[in-house]
């Protein structure tokens, strides 16, 4: 390095000349820091020792997130994170089949309102449900396949039935997820509480305690989500299998067993006249099994090479279990003779285990496995509302947070945000699995609905071979989402559906508003000439305002002379005695007088109300009024040794620097004063370069 | 024998990870520090200190290697990167400057003529060194 020549301050490796013992042994060596490692084309990789905490607190902080979350992962190990078939179904269809636990009784119930004589139409509506889950299963896969990018209903909707559509199924989706957290944890507690009455009346506290554990397990990763939750999805499937393999071969075999009663079985006439209104109130209760089977092709991007091959695997995987549980039980229920509880104090579930095996330990695996199924079923809406949310942010129809990946590669925000949107749900309606289940599954249809005719659309226009084929899949799935739909919104109006009607509108608004504001920022960010020259600003005009004349007042004076010529100082007094006194202690300090014989102007105000911030904020309008430069406040701020001394001090210079934000034409400086540098006065000579 | 510093030399060859593993095996008794140090040999038709791009993200990404192999055999690596007309001057400079009491070398199984061939760096280091130089050479490949 040549003299005066100062070193590149942002190069970070240093190359040292070494003369070996020998003459002429000389080399390089090539010293590079610690805390960042050279990669591929020169650019620089942070290792983990330049994100490692450098203060106690920052270690402890750091300990506690490591026990609760685990260790970070790098960018290149989210393909390890990404999900079997075998854990994919557990992550991404617990909802669907978990649902094959309580779908049977929802259509039983209503049924059973108009008489237990009419009990054996629930078979023919668990097979209309079957049926419209067959054509969803075969358009989702239509789905999965044309965007393996995921975002599901959302992608579909918006590029084939424009902006507004998408939205409208992505806010369906969204409050869908959150139901979907919210129902599911309730209804798991609700299944505990049959065991432990006493949780009962805590319901609320259990499940948002439910809820934080399941956003830590989430918050976790992915694939560590997803062995945790692998088990009990497993556990319920082979133990409803085994189950109703071993009921069929009985009632096949003629040793039917007589149907257990519950305490309160509802009567056989019933209080409802039978009709065509009621068939669809226990089609529409039934359907309530369909939802979370858009989970799949709205998480694709999780699932291992080939994504799309495995996704619709899994899709067809999950259909399937859920057709053979749902269909296994509602036609043992009906052909034993189950009628459901009036009062929901013993589930038709436990009613047909034990009919079939009594209470023994198979009852109770089956009980326990249900239970635990139903409270990780909220896990398919960790799943999938933070990966349309991600999906929806990279698209600037949701804050930007929602697009960045924690340290585990999750999408931290999303979970936070579902968990505590889906808490305060869950107690506003006081963790009441009846109350919230109405405003359940409209989401899901009104997605379903649009995504369908989405693709109809698309085939129509793209016209790859076999469209006739996909167009008539499609058409039928539009035809027959739309149908349920209807059904499901007009029979659950009045019981609270209303409500997603109400708040749907109202977040397609958000969204579109949200995105509104980012095109507004890019337009006016964009660089419309990619060569776009530096523009040269005018020298501003620098104030700085002292409150003192000490070191902290010396060293933000000595940075302003250093970037512009013209600096002034600002004092507030706060009498006319105090200005007088600051006058005659600036106008004896030689150092306002700098090298070349130009004096740095000192403005005095006086303050008779002891306002600090507002009058200089005036001062600065009316320096602005005159002068086009832009206006540049130097703020010294003096920055004690701990942080808890800071209320020791007037926080004067973070007031300012808040009050300034919002200025136009501004721009601010901090130079902050650290309380260890007393020794060194203005700069410290050893750092200069030689 | 309780030694403090153990010199690595990386060529990022075959041997590399064994030879990692041998050192932190060495180093645990005494707690020895290791340095594993890769030379970029720069021709002569070029400054000393030119800088490489290719050998550099070379030299990086096997010192990198070598400190996750150190890392999951239970010890820690410092690493250096150096530039020079010859490895084995550099290398000898290196272990007299640090004071190095070991230098732990790497041979890969080559046969030159129907001999196994040393490598002149390691034939240079070995006779060169001012510390206690150990070669270790790697299994016949069955």
């Amino acid at each position: 390095m040549t003299e005066g020549e100062e070193p590149d301050p942002s190069s970070l490796e240093e190359r040292r000349a070494t003369t070996g013992q020998l003459p002429g042994n000389r080399y390089v060596r090539i010293v590079r820091p610690r805390e960042f490692r050279r990669g591929h084309g020169g650019i620089y990789r942070a290792t983990s020792e330049a994100t490692a905490p450098k203060t106690g607190a920052g270690r402890l902080y750091d300990s506690v997130r490591r026990v609760l979350f685990g260790k970070p992962l790098t960018t290149e190990s989210e393909a390890g994170e990404r999900l079997s078939k075998k854990t994919g179904l557990a992550i991404l269809a617990s909802d669907n089949i978990s649902s094959s636990a309580y779908a049977t009784e929802e259509a039983m119930r209503v049924l059973a309102l108009a008489g237990t004589g009419v009990l054996f139409l629930t078979l023919p509506i668990a097979l209309a449900v079957v049926g419209v889950l067959a054509i969803v299963v075969l358009s989702e896969s239509r789905v999965i396949r044309a965007y393996p990018q995921g975002g599901g209903s959302y992608a579909v909707a918006k590029e084939n039935l424009g902006t507004i559509p998408g939205l409208v199924a992505a806010s369906a989706l969204l409050i869908d997820y959150v139901l979907t957290v919210s129902v599911s944890t309730a209804a798991g507690v609700a299944a505990i509480s049959s065991f432990i009455p006493a949780v009962h009346d805590q319901r609320v506290m259990w499940s948002l305690l439910l809820i934080a554990l399941l956003a830590v397990g989430n918050l976790r990763g992915i694939r560590e989500s997803g062995v945790l939750f692998a088990g009990p999805t497993y556990a319920y499937m082979f133990a409803m299998i085994g189950l109703i393999a071993f009921g069929v071969f009985q009632v096949v075999t003629g040793n039917a067993p007589s149907a257990a009663v519950p305490l309160d079985p509802f009567g056989e006439t019933g209080t409802e006249v039978f009709g065509i209104f009621l068939i669809l109130r226990a089609f529409a209760s039934g359907a309530v099994g369909l939802t979370g089977s858009e989970a799949i092709a709205n998480g694709t991007p999780n699932f291992q090479k080939p994504e799309s091959r495995n996704a619709v695997i899994t899709l067809v995987i999950m259909g399937t279990t859920f057709a053979v549980l749902f269909l296994g039980i509602t036609f043992l229920a009906t052909t034993i003779g189950i009628v459901p509880d009036e009062f929901e104090q013993e589930t038709v579930n436990s009613l047909l285990t034990r009919s079939l095996v009594g209470v023994g330990p198979y009852y109770y695996l089956v009980q326990i496995s249900t239970a635990v199924l139903l409270l990780l079923a909220a896990n398919t809406g960790f799943t999938g509302f933070p990966r349309l949310a991600w999906v929806l942010a990279n698209d600037r129809f949701m804050p930007r947070q929602f697009a960045f990946r924690g340290e585990r590669l999750a999408f931290s925000t999303g979970i936070v945000s579902l968990a505590l949107v889906a808490a305060i749900v869950l107690a506003a309606f006081g963790g009441s699995v009846t109350a919230l289940i109405p405003l359940y599954t409209i989401g899901v249809f009104l997605a379903f609905t649009l995504s369908q005719s989405g693709l109809v659309r698309r085939w129509w226009r793209l016209r790859p071979r076999a469209w006739q084929l996909s167009m008539a899949i499609n058409t039928v799935g539009a035809i027959v989402t739309g149908i349920t739909l209807l059904i499901v919104a007009s029979t659950k109006f009045a019981s609270g559906a209303w409500m997603v009607l109400l708040v749907l509108p109202l977040l397609v608004w958000t969204l579109f508003s949200i995105n509104r504001h980012y095109r507004s920022v890019a337009d006016a960010l964009v660089l419309e000439d990619p060569d776009m020259r530096l523009p040269r600003p005018l020298a501003p005009i620098v104030i700085v305002p002292i409150a003192r004349l000490d070191r902290a007042a010396l060293q933000a004076l000595a940075f302003a002379t250093s970037i512009s010529p013209h600096v002034r100082a600002v004092h507030i007094a706060t009498s006319e005695r105090s200005g007088v006194e600051f006058q005659r202690r600036w106008d004896r300090w030689g150092g306002r007088i700098l090298d070349g014989g130009k004096e740095i102007k000192l403005d005095v105000i006086e303050s008779p109300f002891r306002a600090l911030i507002q009058p200089l904020l005036s001062y600065f309008d009316r320096i602005d009024e005159r002068d086009p430069r832009p206006i540049t406040v130097v703020i010294s701020e003096f920055v004690p040794r701990h942080w808890w001394e800071f209320i020791l001090h007037s926080q004067t210079a973070f007031r300012l620097k808040a009050a300034l934000l919002f200025r136009p034409h501004t721009i601010v400086i901090d130079v902050p004063y650290h309380f260890r540098d007393t020794a060194d006065l203005v700069h410290d000579h050893s750092k200069e370069p030689h | 024998m309780a030694y403090k510093l153990i010199l690595v030399p990386l060529a990022g060859s075959a041997v590399d990870p064994d030879v990692v593993r041998l050192a932190v095996t060495i180093a645990k008794p005494s707690k020895a520090q290791i340095v594993g140090v890769h030379v970029i040999e720069v021709r002569w038709n070029m400054a000393l200190d030119a800088v490489l791009e290719a050998e550099l993200d070379k030299g990086e990404t096997l010192l990198a290697a070598a400190a996750a192999v150190a890392q999951q055999a239970g010890g820690h690596m410092d690493t250096e990167l150096l530039q020079a007309r010859e490895a084995s001057a550099a290398i000898i400079d290196t272990a007299r400057e640090r004071g190095a009491d070991l230098v732990l070398m790497g041979m890969p199984y080559r046969k030159r003529l129907g001999r196994v061939s040393v490598g002149r760096t390691v034939e240079e280091v070995y006779l060169g060194a001012p510390c206690a130089v150990l070669a270790y050479r790697q299994e016949e490949p069955g």
